[in-house]
């Protein structure tokens, strides 16, 4: 597998306050990495780090196998496209003068401006002013334009977190696409449910160091108490063991028709946060 | 690191567009054809007088209205996304430089108009203008970068407004107090120095001390900003 980012022993000290302590991950080609942590957790430095805006206190990351502060340098700059949650567009001109202007910025056609509205669900708004947009709207523009020139490699910081559900579900499916189509993503969130939804492997970051790093899916079960709960036509709710010693009482439950639905115990990415750090993702 | 013209020019599409749309910074051009207005009606001109209008276009428009372009720019947050373009820094204030120069120049050639002022060698003069303007829009990036928006750049340019756009006043007052005596040497009085010099008959072997000096300062003061751009560029 091929290592797209490689973060060794990373640490970021402002001031005399530690950002990043310790972190250590890498990002395989082709895989969607979430960084998950609640606000002040360090997301935004490491993706700052990663993208040459700013210099580590020690430790190293490397991007397509390069110091990422080389990243800087016009010419690696086409390789990948960035949204922090400061990222700007012009507001007195129209969505599409300011995609026009990275077209050139970039070199690339401007027939790709009408492609990435489309991705984004803007083609009607096209000639629409920056200032008249709401701000789901103004986020998916900002999506578009770090689509434009087909990076092969995405930083995303919290790009869902101004939207509703119905905005963060379209840009799921545009991330999702992207990523059947070979871009690796490496997106921060406080949002467990879109690391779960559209992630491979999450770590989850708090107080600058990762506390856990795994597939959501290897994470909730290595979590799952040894339990699935049975829903009975009484009302009650029975928690009963998964292994052998539970198997008599759920095949009696079945047998004398008593059930109405049976689930597995497993925590959801929030819950297992909650449990490791004692703090809720906000 | 190459050089593209391509996006330059595009850099400074966007930014006419841009400030077409922009009344406050627009509005600001008027404040040396106002003068220029007031003063057209006096009948003999001094060189002083002349380029007192001369000079306030330079620091109205090349330092007021360039600081404020580029504070928005960090204002609004989209100086970040041409930093992280292919854009290299020449591209970046190469196209934003050049609105303001076109402005600038457009705002002192329609002032010259209002007031009469004919040099004795329009291409000394012309070299001159290009040459202090290079500062002025330089001092004027510098401004904008050191601040965070457009209402603190104007805050910031004002005293800077009056030192360059007065100070050929403040000259009268370096007999009484001898520590004002580096006035001489702003690129605002060795302009209109250089100007009385041409208009007496000088030649470019007379006055290339002053295109020096001026250009010292431009030269200094890019320096300035390109390692203030390069270190904002690595601060998060
Ligand atoms: N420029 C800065 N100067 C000082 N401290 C900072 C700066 N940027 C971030 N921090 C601090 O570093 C920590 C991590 O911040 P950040 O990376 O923005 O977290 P997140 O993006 O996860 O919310 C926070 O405690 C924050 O206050
Ligand atoms: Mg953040």
């Amino acid at each position: 597998m091929e290592h797209i980012i490689q973060v060794k022993s990373l640490a970021k000290i402002y001031g005399n306050q530690a950002a990043l302590e310790d972190v250590n991950f890498t990002v395989e080609k082709g895989k969607t990495f979430g960084f998950l942590g609640p606000s002040g957790a360090g997301k935004t430095t490491t993706i700052k780090i990663l993208t040459g805006q700013l210099l580590q206190t020690s430790g190293e990351a490397t991007v397509f196998g390069k110091p990422a502060s080389s990243l800087n340098k016009p010419q690696y700059r086409r390789e990948f496209g960035v949204i922090t949650d400061n990222s700007g567009l012009y507001s007195r001109l129209s969505i599409e003068d300011n995609l026009n202007l990275y077209c050139q910025l970039y070199q690339v056609s401007t027939k790709r401006i009408g492609e990435v509205l489309e991705m984004v669900s803007l083609s009607e708004e096209r000639k629409k002013q920056v200032a008249k947009l709401s701000k789901g709207m103004f986020q998916r523009v900002i999506l578009a334009r770090a689509l434009l020139h087909k990076p092969a490699l995405l930083f995303l910081d919290e790009p869902t977190s101004a939207l509703d559900p119905a905005n963060s579900a379209l840009i799921h499916q545009g991330l999702r696409e992207l990523n059947k189509e070979g871009t690796t993503i490496f997106l921060t969130t406080h949002d467990m449910n879109e690391a779960e939804n559209i992630c491979d492997r999450v770590a989850f970051l708090h107080q600058g160091r990762i506390q856990l790093l795994d597939q959501p899916k290897k994470l909730r079960r290595q979590f799952a108490e040894a339990s699935v709960c049975i829903e009975l036509k009484d009302g009650r709710e029975i928690n009963v063991p998964a292994g052998p010693e539970g198997a008599k009482d759920i095949y009696d439950y079945f047998a004398s028709d008593q059930v109405v639905s049976i689930h597995s115990n497993e925590p959801t990415l929030g819950d297992i946060f909650v449990e490791l750090t004692g703090r809720k993702l906000v | 690191m190459t050089f593209s013209m391509k996006r330059m020019y595009a850099i400074f599409l966007k930014d006419l567009k841009d400030l077409s749309k922009n009344m406050f910074i627009t509005s600001s051009m008027l404040m040396p054809l106002l003068i220029a207005v007031l003063y057209s009606r006096m009948d003999e001109l001094s060189i002083d007088m002349i380029y007192l209008v001369i000079n306030l276009s330079f620091s109205t428009i090349g330092v007021f209205v360039q600081s404020a372009i580029i504070a928005e720019e960090k204002e609004k947050n989209t100086l970040r996304g041409l930093m992280l373009s292919p854009a290299t820094i020449l591209e970046i204030f190469g196209g934003k430089s050049l609105v303001t120069f076109l402005l600038t120049l457009l705002t002192i050639i329609l002032s010259a108009r209002l007031i009469d002022y004919e040099p004795s060698s329009i291409s000394l003069i012309a070299i001159a203008l290009i040459i202090s303007s290079v500062f002025y829009i330089g001092l004027g990036t510098l401004m904008g970068l050191l601040t965070k928006s457009v209402v603190e750049a104007s805050v910031i340019t004002l005293p800077i407004i009056f030192l360059f756009g007065f100070s050929t006043l403040l000259q009268t007052l370096i007999n009484t107090y001898p520590i004002l005596s580096f006035i001489e040497y702003l690129p605002n009085v060795q302009l209109a120095e250089l100007a009385k010099e041409v208009q007496l008959g000088a030649g470019i072997e007379d006055i290339w001390g002053y295109l020096a000096i001026i250009l010292v300062w431009g030269i200094g003061i890019w320096l300035l900003t390109t390692w203030f751009y390069k270190k904002k560029e690595t601060a998060g």
